[in-house]
């Protein structure tokens, strides 16, 4: 129980013997107590994660890699259970399983009483596994396996609520449009295999392509094919459409897995595959692009939401291409440094962005699944801690000097900088897309207070749906809130600005050292920006401002008139969906009904050649008509033919 | 040992030609008598496997890493009638049907013998295995619908059984062929006399119409193969093992020309390869069936009796992609990479989005998993003439994987036709609330179906795609096809995703129901979907010893693809 491998292998089997014992239970009278099994193991899960990064920052630049086990393998392609537990899977584990149990413990109360309950805390289970075992794989197709499978409990956790169509639409949008991108995944990881020495395993690929530098074009194909796999999952410009849809799952699965972790599975990745994404610039452009537009374009489309979880979702789209955005830096600067700002971001995120959507559940329970911000407000006195907490979590994602939103979007701007003054030939793109991202620091500040204020002030107004006695969650849902408004609050600070142990601790990981040597990156010197930190603390100040002057009476929404038509764009989502559906989805099932017509053509054509001898056989029937006359007939006029073509033959 | 085991894999063959006799006998016990005969077969069959197991992986692991012989060969194990007495394994039979001629100038040896030529290898063992298996879900899916005439059903299903396990075990290629056909007979009974719908005569007749004419073809393709492929002493033979080492000799010597300058006898015999190649291939593409000779399918799958259906796609679908393995493939591999990837593989890609895209437009489940069918094989096709060590491997297990998941579906079908009478998707909603058990296995095989990671089919198709990545064939787009099979895996996903949601999510919506009570899963439903589900899971989490067992001979076929290659390149 002491070496890494054997305490990621415990942290991996905890959960899936959670999501065993759930399912039994879920079939027993024991049905109220599934909720055990995952609450111990996640807890256990996360204390053992801590004593993990534990040894691993102090046995500094490890990295133990399990032993192989074959899971398949035929000729070259060769697949292997095979883990790597370095300074950059720990970080993610311990995240992962501390913010899962107090999900898990939030979700008692939320799910308390709930027909599936068994069925809920299953499938969280599996979840939890899925999601260990993908930062824990060291090989490209086992995290394929991973990656799917927390996108198989996405799906079936969205559809919880199956008897709502909307809810079955969305699951099914959420795995289809995830699935998209997971094509070009898959062709990602072959072309890498081919370029890779035929390994799958992550570290000998590295190895493998840092020894015999491959074509900077092939490469460059392979990984932007991986990169879509990142785009699906982690909801990115073009494909980010799932997410928001996905909010129809109950709200403890949103904030455990369409805030804190799957959907930053894309991030990993990229973080994960840093030796190779940091010989190709452009991919690493194109990466920064895809997270600039979609970090714009979600923090717009959340500007004019009345959905609360929507706003929160969009919100959760537009950090996740700040994220992205830091990774498109990894070759310009220092990887380790890009990383670390990428990872850092995602860190502070998944505590504030669950703690948020935990919140809005917390509302949402109180006010009997009602979540449209126009039919309540002035919340502030009903439930009071609900409101403290919201506030904490709005005030770090709107990035509030000095709260953890603040710190890690500050590195992501630092690294910005840094990549602008690089030698990098983008250093141009990098600029524009540092503007990018302080507008949308400006806008996630805006809209965030714009839904803390619709949601808990002006004059309290509570929906017909919650009855009489809309009061305050109970003290198991509430608890979680408050641990996680303290790490909203406090998490950055301590981890990262004047210890620099995060970044210390990150820039460990062998893999990223390796991405440094490969894209011979100057050693990063730490200096804090005070200029980028000051323009992002005004405008972020700015934003909240803003909100205050429009919404401090809480609702309805009154807005000056030139801005009305804005928000209403942004409220039907800048009509992206629409087209979609016009270029994309009409189109392919026109094809199939195409198809389908085709088909009973190609039958008919088939049935046409088949009756070809029964034609010829009526055509031919009436010579066989037994007069004997006919035959002799025909028999003379055969031989005159014959003979006269003979003689004409011979005699010529 | 040895020698009993030969008795068994005889067994295998005669049990259930025998308990097609027998079961019509039976009267009113025919159903119970023929769960049993099923169940006795399923563990002959199982000892078998068991048997030729530690054989097959010690041959891989002591033979391969040996020099390389000059021809390559399958070599059957457990020879029935094996000509080296009882404990020898000569890999060779004695047990001679017909002798065809006489020849004048060896009148001691005989003209080409018709032999009883049966044996195990690593390409067969697990689709004998499957067809042993497939057989019980079909019966107990059968249970209750068929109530005309049981007797004969059940007699039926073991003719159907017996042949294909008889074409999968044989290596005379006359035995193959006959047993190939053999199996129309009863395909065509079942489906015509005991289909569901009113197109069933049709439907059968359009089946057994097409694919014989296919199979004629395949005929003449295969005694051209055994004409143009005698001994170096001239000897006609049809056993697959002489006739291949005949093959590449003849390559051989060609290519040796070659070298020498003359450039004729290989074009040649490439030329010869090619007309042999599309004969065999005729047969084989209709009964995969590979677009555009699919039109038989769909009213086929559709109007038979479900547990007919099963089969049907489980076994007579393998017996076209197993011709073109165990006979194409080794016997014309010259012509197999020229036009196999380019040519058939083309058409295979199309089919895989063409089938796709017409599942989706289905409004009967039954029909949908009937053109998901196509789609997927379009894929195994892709498999076997990227003609490699990982496409051979991943089509070989695809043909296990496949008929596991796609009979497990058509066997769900079963579930709401036995209480609904209909499987049309718009007459249901909701039914996760009303069966949650049945739910839960559907979604198992459903996303089998669409490759799941640590489901059976994603092992396969992922060694398919590396097998097309991997292929250097010239000429040939491999990597087009890989993307094409990769967006087909896609659109897997979305006619089965959507089914899934039409029937299992929303508010709850059913038909009339037959029985005034309908309950969730009874025991024969959980003993059928719950196995197929059950193994579909354990394939997909520990395929290797799978594989293993089959190195040895996919290493013959990739051998011979490769020096193929070497050929046709130039």
């Amino acid at each position: 129980m002491s070496s890494p491998t054997e305490l990621a292998l415990t942290i991996l089997a905890l959960p899936l013997l959670a999501a065993i014992l759930a399912a039994i239970f879920s079939c027993t009278p024991f049905r109220a107590a599934a909720n055990w099994p995952l609450i111990g193991a996640c807890a256990l899960a996360a204390a053992l994660a801590l004593i993990l990064v534990g040894q691993i920052a102090s046995a500094t630049g490890s990295r133990a890699v399990s032993d192989a086990i074959t899971w398949f393998q035929a000729g070259k392609l060769q697949v292997h259970f095979t883990l790597t537990i370095d300074p950059l899977s720990a970080i993610m584990l311990a995240m992962i399983t501390f913010i899962a149990t107090w999900i898990a413990l939030f979700s008692t109360g939320y799910m308390h009483g709930d027909p599936g309950f068994g069925r809920y805390f299953a499938i969280m289970s599996l979840f939890v596994f899925s999601m260990c075992g993908l930062v824990l794989a060291n090989n490209f197709l086992l995290l394929v396996a991973f990656w799917e499978g927390v996108g198989l409990c996405s799906y079936l956790l969205v559809g919880y609520y199956f008897e709502k169509p909307s809810a079955a639409a969305a699951a099914r949008k959420a795995f289809l449009v995830t699935r998209i991108g997971d094509t070009g995944f898959i062709i990602g990881i072959f072309l890498l295999w081919k370029l890779g020495g035929w390994h799958t395993d992550l570290t000998a690929l590295f190895d493998h392509i840092q020894q015999n530098r491959p074509d900077e074009a092939t490469l460059t194909t392979a990984l932007l094919c991986l990169f879509c796999g990142a785009v699906g999952k982690s909801a990115q410009f073009p494909l980010y459409v799932w997410l928001p849809d996905a909010m129809e799952g109950p709200t403890p699965v949103s904030a455990l897995i369409h805030a804190a972790t799957m959907v930053t599975a894309g991030v990993y990745l990229l973080a994960r595959c840093a030796p190779v994404f940091a010989i190709s610039p452009v991919a690493q452009c194109t990466v920064a692009w895809i997270g600039g537009i979609t970090a714009l374009l979600a923090a717009f489309l959340a500007l004019g939401q009345y959905d609360l979880k929507r706003v929160l979702a969009y919100s959760t789209v537009s950090q996740l291409g700040f994220m992205f955005v830091a990774l498109g830096t990894l070759g310009a600067i220092h990887p380790a440094f890009a990383v670390t700002a990428a990872i850092f971001h995602l860190f502070t995120h998944a505590f504030f962005k669950a703690l948020l959507f935990l919140a809005a559940g917390s509302v949402m329970h109180a006010m009997g699944g009602v979540i449209d911000m126009r039919r309540f407000g002035g919340l502030r006195q009903l439930l009071p801690i609900t409101h403290i907490t919201f506030l904490c979590g709005a005030a770090a994602l709107a990035g509030i000097p000095l709260l953890s939103g603040f710190w890690s979007k500050d590195l992501i701007l630092e690294a910005l900088t840094e990549a602008s003054e690089s030698a990098s030939p983008y250093t141009a793109a990098y600029f524009v897309l540092l503007g990018v991202a302080l507008l949308t620091a400006f806008a996630t500040a805006f809209y965030t207070f714009r839904a803390y204020f619709l949601t808990f002030w002006g004059e309290q107004k509570v929906p017909d749906e919650a009855g009489h006695h809309a009061h305050e969650s109970p003290r198991i849902m509430t608890i979680p809130l408050l641990i996680l408004a303290i790490g909203a609050v406090f998490v950055g600070i301590v981890a990262e600005p004047f210890t620099h142990w995060f970044s210390n601790f990150l820039g460990e990981t062998p893999s990223l050292q390796q991405a440094a040597v490969m894209a011979h990156s100057p050693v990063p010197e730490h200096h804090f920006n005070w200029s980028i930190a000051l323009l992002s603390s005004l405008l972020a100040l700015g934003g909240v401002g803003i909100a205050y002057a429009l919404y401090r009476k809480g609702g309805p929404e009154e807005l000056p008139g030139g801005v009305a038509p804005i928000f209403a764009l942004s409220r039907n989502k800048l009509y992206i969906e629409d087209a979609y559906e016009a270029a994309i989805v009409e189109p392919v099932t026109g094809l199939a009904g195409l198809a389908r017509v085709c088909d009973g053509l190609l039958d008919a054509i088939t049935r046409l050649v088949s009756s070809l001898p029964r034609f010829v056989g009526q055509w031919l029937r009436p010579m066989q008509n037994g007069l004997v006359q006919f035959y002799a007939l025909s028999m003379t006029l055969g031989l005159v033919v014959f003979v006269a073509f003979v003689m004409f033959r011979v005699a010529r | 040992m040895v020698a009993t085991t030969r008795i068994l894999v005889l067994l295998l063959v005669v049990v259930p030609l025998m308990s097609a006799v027998l079961v019509p006998l039976c009267g009113h016990l025919a159903r119970r008598m023929a769960l049993w005969l099923a169940l006795l077969h399923l563990t002959l069959t199982t000892i078998v496997v068991l048997t030729s197991l530690p054989v097959l992986n010690l041959r891989a692991e002591t033979e391969l890493s040996a020099t390389s012989p000059d021809v390559h060969r399958f070599r059957p194990l457990f020879v029935p009638g094996d000509i080296s007495g009882s404990e020898g394994a000569s890999g060779r039979t004695g047990w001679t049907l017909m002798r065809l001629s006489t020849s004048v100038e060896y009148p001691d040896r005989g003209g080409p013998n018709f032999q009883f030529y049966l044996g195990v290898d690593g390409l067969n063992i697990w689709l004998v295995a499957l067809a042993s298996l497939m057989v019980i879900p079909a019966i107990l899916v059968s249970w209750n619908s068929v109530r005309e005439r049981p007797g004969a059903y059940h007699g039926w299903l073991f003719l159907l059984q017996g042949a294909a396990i008889g074409a999968f075990l044989a290596f005379d290629i006359l035995l193959f062929y006959v047993f190939f056909e053999l199996t129309l007979i009863p395909a065509f009974f079942l489906i015509g006399h005991w289909g569901m719908g009113s197109g069933r005569r049709d439907a059968a007749r359009k089946f057994f119409l097409y694919t014989l004419a296919g199979s004629l073809l395949t005929l003449i393709g295969v005694v051209g193969v055994v004409i143009t492929n005698p001994g170096p002493d001239g000897a006609i033979t049809f056993s697959l093992p002489d006739l291949m080492a005949n093959v590449q000799l003849k390559l051989n010597t060609a290519q040796h020309e070659l070298l020498n300058g003359r450039p004729e006898l290989l074009t040649q015999l490439q030329q010869t390869q090619f007309w042999l190649f599309l004969g065999m291939m005729a047969g084989f593409l209709v009964k995969v069936p590979v677009w555009p000779f699919h039109t038989w399918l769909p009213a086929a799958y559709g109007e038979a009796p479900t547990g007919v259906t099963i089969l049907l796609s489980a076994l007579l679908a393998k017996l076209g992609t197993f011709g073109i393995l165990r006979f194409v493939l080794p016997l014309t591999p010259d012509a197999a990479i020229q036009y196999g990837l380019p040519v058939l593989g083309t058409l295979a890609a199309f089919g895989i989005v063409y089938a796709a895209l017409c599942a989706y437009a289905q409004s009967d489940i039954k029909l949908m998993i009937a053109y998901s069918s196509v789609s997927h094989l379009g894929f195994l096709v892709l498999g076997l003439f990227a003609f490699n060590t990982e496409g051979l491997s991943g089509a070989v297990l695809h043909m296990v994987n496949h008929g596991l998941s796609t009979g497990g579906l058509f066997a769900m079908t079963v579930f709401l036709t036995d209480r609904y009478r209909t499987t049309l998707m718009s007459q249901f909603g909701g039914l996760m609330g009303r069966y949650p058990n049945f739910a839960i296995l559907t979604f198992v095989l459903c996303l089998a179906s669409i490759g799941l990671p640590g489901l059976n089919n994603f092992v396969s198709e992922m060694l398919m795609l590396g097998g097309l990545f991997d292929a250097r064939n010239p000429r040939s787009p491999g990597f087009g096809l890989a993307v094409v099979a990769a967006i087909g895996i896609l659109l897997s996903a979305w006619y089965i995703l959507t089914m899934l949601q039409r029937i299992f999510f929303n508010p709850l919506r059913e038909p009339q129901a037959v029985l005034p009570e309908s309950t969730d899963l009874s025991g024969r439903e959980w003993l059928v979907l719950g196995l197929l589900a059950g193994l579909c899971l354990l394939l997909g989490l520990l395929p290797q010893p799978i594989l293993d067992s089959m190195r040895w001979d996919i290493h013959q076929l990739a051998t011979i693809g490769h020096e193929a290659r070497i050929r046709v390149a130039g």
